[in-house]
């Protein structure tokens, strides 16, 4: 019982985690109908930036949030301006080829800068406390804590502003919201530019808790896309709800399937995947826009 | 400029029949073991390109884990013909060996196929990403039958004039099939399923169920491509078999001599070849990461490859669509167009 307590734990405190690493992901494709397959190269690219400021600087990962955030934002407005912007209009195939370019590039130039050994971010507070008989590693717990305050934030931002209802007007209908005068170029520039830096912000609170290369990305790319499938696109409770179905699935079956390796978190995934294609395509909640119409 | 426009005719497959005759004749002007081994490398790149281009060029489905048959015909050889005792070992000869290596990969695309291709493009491309990277995981779990990370050796071969024919013969039956099938109802089906695939349908067209046929057909020959790779390799492991790059090569090659169409994956893969060869070979680090700056290019200034940009526009290639869906103020993009 205990046992089961702790992974349903462990699965919810990555499933925060998975929440905030997604978002970038999910509202890109729910605003530009693109789907980044370089997803999980730009978090790589921030928790690489967070290994840097605290080796340099011993700046800790989650104060280096500070500078990764604008620096990927910055990172992901000039993705926008420069690539992406000329390939929305055209089929989703073309989108999916030039985000697959991205993606072969970065890694390799990491790997070339970098080299393929694997970094670490020892921080000093890399333990455990614990609490009505759970265990609780430090680390994960704030993660989920600042995730969960980072998709608060983005929400009310969403809802609550000008410039987050305009990201919401072009993503229902772009059009309409050209002649009511949003700059639509704009507006996906400054959205692109938002989930760039979530996405590094994730990768730099992920730095404490798992080993840095350069090809970590893959992974991640396509758990997002099952949390996305699951969740519904752009969708932040929904996010929220699928990261924390894919962080427990993955906990249990790493606590109670004997002999499988961490690794396998990308089948469980997949498999995951593929049984929410079939039964049910259009996500468990209702997204900005229905699955099935995006091209 | 037209000769490209003649070669959608009969003349397309007799030129192709030529060239291939003329490579068979080839060895016997006494070239060297190392030639013959460059050639049939380029003979697999173009079967390779060939096979991704009938999915992701003709159908319009991204496949990006293509690589897996490779690997599934490459360990279904490598287990079948290994000396080595495992847990299943029947120990076959290469070429009681090989069909298999085809078979397993097309029953394998079989049943990937059936959930993912009754889908829209993106959720099948990203569903092959990932079924490349859960099988390299899933065969380093599976020791007892695949020799796991140690990976599995086969009998030795140094029969360099075979691996050449045997290229050879593949190839050219590839891409005379891709030729045919391109000039068939089914081939124009395809294409359709690509255009407006909700339009297709609404004709009575079932459209998954050509996508599943092209989809096992282009996997049956990448396996069979796996099972000789295994076989000339003489040695396989999860990493050398499922490698990103082959992907990323084969999507690239399509796209660089033109999606879509008969000729153009061929010429992409020889263009690709010795530009790698003579480019990059002596800047190993940097190959993949020119191969994605190239694919980006592609994609911004040339969508439609080299076929696309020199020639035939008309019939299959992506342009029009392109055209058709393409942002109102176009002006950036058209003065790059040419580059």
């Amino acid at each position: 019982m205990d046992k089961l307590l702790q992974a349903l734990l462990n699965g919810l405190l990555l499933g925060g985690f998975y929440g905030v690493m997604v978002l970038g992901f999910s509202i890109i494709w729910g605003v530009m109908g693109v789907i980044n397959l370089a997803h999980g190269e730009f978090l790589m690219m921030g928790a690489y930036m967070a290994w840097a400021l605290f080796r340099a600087f011993g700046l800790d990962p989650f104060a280096s949030l500070v500078i990764v955030m604008p620096v990927m934002f910055i990172v992901g407005y000039l993705l926008q301006r420069l690539i992406l912007n000329r390939v929305i209009e055209r089929p989703h195939l073309m989108a999916l080829l030039v985000t697959f370019g991205i993606s072969i590039s970065i890694a390799n130039i990491y790997k070339v800068v970098y080299t393929a050994s694997p970094r670490n971010v020892p921080v000093s507070y890399n333990g455990s406390v614990e609490l009505f008989g759970l265990t609780f590693p430090i680390v994960k717990t704030l993660v989920f804590f600042v995730a969960l305050s980072m998709m608060f934030i983005l929400h009310l931002f969403l809802q609550r502003t000008r410039l987050g209802k305009s990201i919401r007007a072009a993503a229902q209908n772009k059009n309409a919201a050209r002649i009511v005068g949003i700059e639509i170029d704009r507006v996906y520039a400054i959205t692109a530019g938002i989930c760039i830096a979530l996405t590094g912000a994730a990768g730099a609170m992920l730095s404490p808790t798992q080993a840095i290369f350069p090809f970590m990305g893959a992974p991640f790319t396509l758990k997002a896309f099952t949390i996305t499938a699951l969740g519904g696109l752009g969708r932040i409770p929904g996010a929220l709800l699928g990261g924390i179905i894919l962080g427990m699935t993955e906990v249990l079956v790493a606590t109670f399937v004997p002999g499988i390796g961490t690794n396998l978190g990308v089948a469980v995934s997949f498999v995951l995947l593929v049984v929410m294609l079939i039964v049910r395509p259009q996500g468990l909640l209702s997204g900005l826009r229905p699955m099935e119409e995006v091209e | 400029m037209n000769i490209w426009q003649r070669m959608a005719s009969w003349r397309g497959l007799i030129g192709w029949l030529i060239l291939v005759t003329l490579l068979a004749l080839y060895p016997y002007t006494g070239l060297s073991g190392s030639q013959l081994f460059t050639l049939s490398q380029v003979f697999v790149l173009v079967t390779l390109a060939s096979n991704w281009n009938l999915i992701g060029g003709m159908t319009g489905y991204v496949d990006f884990g293509h690589a897996v048959f490779f690997g599934i015909g490459a360990y279904t050889m490598g287990i079948l013909v290994t000396p080595v005792e495992m847990a299943f070992s029947p120990h076959l000869t290469f070429w009681q060996a090989l069909p298999f290596a085809g078979i397993t990969a097309a029953l394998f695309a079989l049943v990937i196929g059936l959930p993912t291709l009754r889908l829209k493009g993106p959720y099948f491309s990203i569903a092959m990403l990932g079924t490349f990277v859960a099988m390299r995981e899933i065969i380093r779990i599976a020791a007892p039958i695949t020799g796991g990370g140690k990976g599995l050796d086969l009998p030795p071969v140094l029969d360099r004039i075979s691996d050449y024919y045997f290229t050879l013969a593949l190839m050219g039956f590839v891409v005379a099939f891709i030729w045919w099938i391109r000039r068939s109802e089914f081939g124009a089906t395809l294409i359709a399923i690509r255009e407006d695939e909700v339009g297709a349908e609404m004709r009575g067209i079932n459209t998954t169920q050509h996508k599943i046929i092209a989809f096992v057909t282009a996997a049956f020959f990448t396996g069979l491509v796996g099972g000789f790779w295994a076989w000339q390799n003489t040695y396989i492991d999860p990493d050398v078999v499922f490698i990103e790059s082959r992907t990323v090569e084969m999507v690239m090659m399509s796209m660089l001599g033109g999606l879509g169409t008969v000729w153009g994956p061929p010429l992409g893969a020889v263009v690709l070849y010795f530009m790698r060869d003579i480019l990059w070979a002596n800047l190993l680090d940097y190959h993949l990461i020119s191969l994605g700056v190239l694919l980006i290019v592609l994609v911004l200034f040339m969508p439609e490859g080299i076929l696309g940009t020199l020639g035939d526009r008309s019939s299959t290639s992506l342009l029009h669509l392109w055209r058709r869906e393409r942002h109102p103020s176009p002006s950036n993009q058209d003065s790059g167009g040419n580059t």
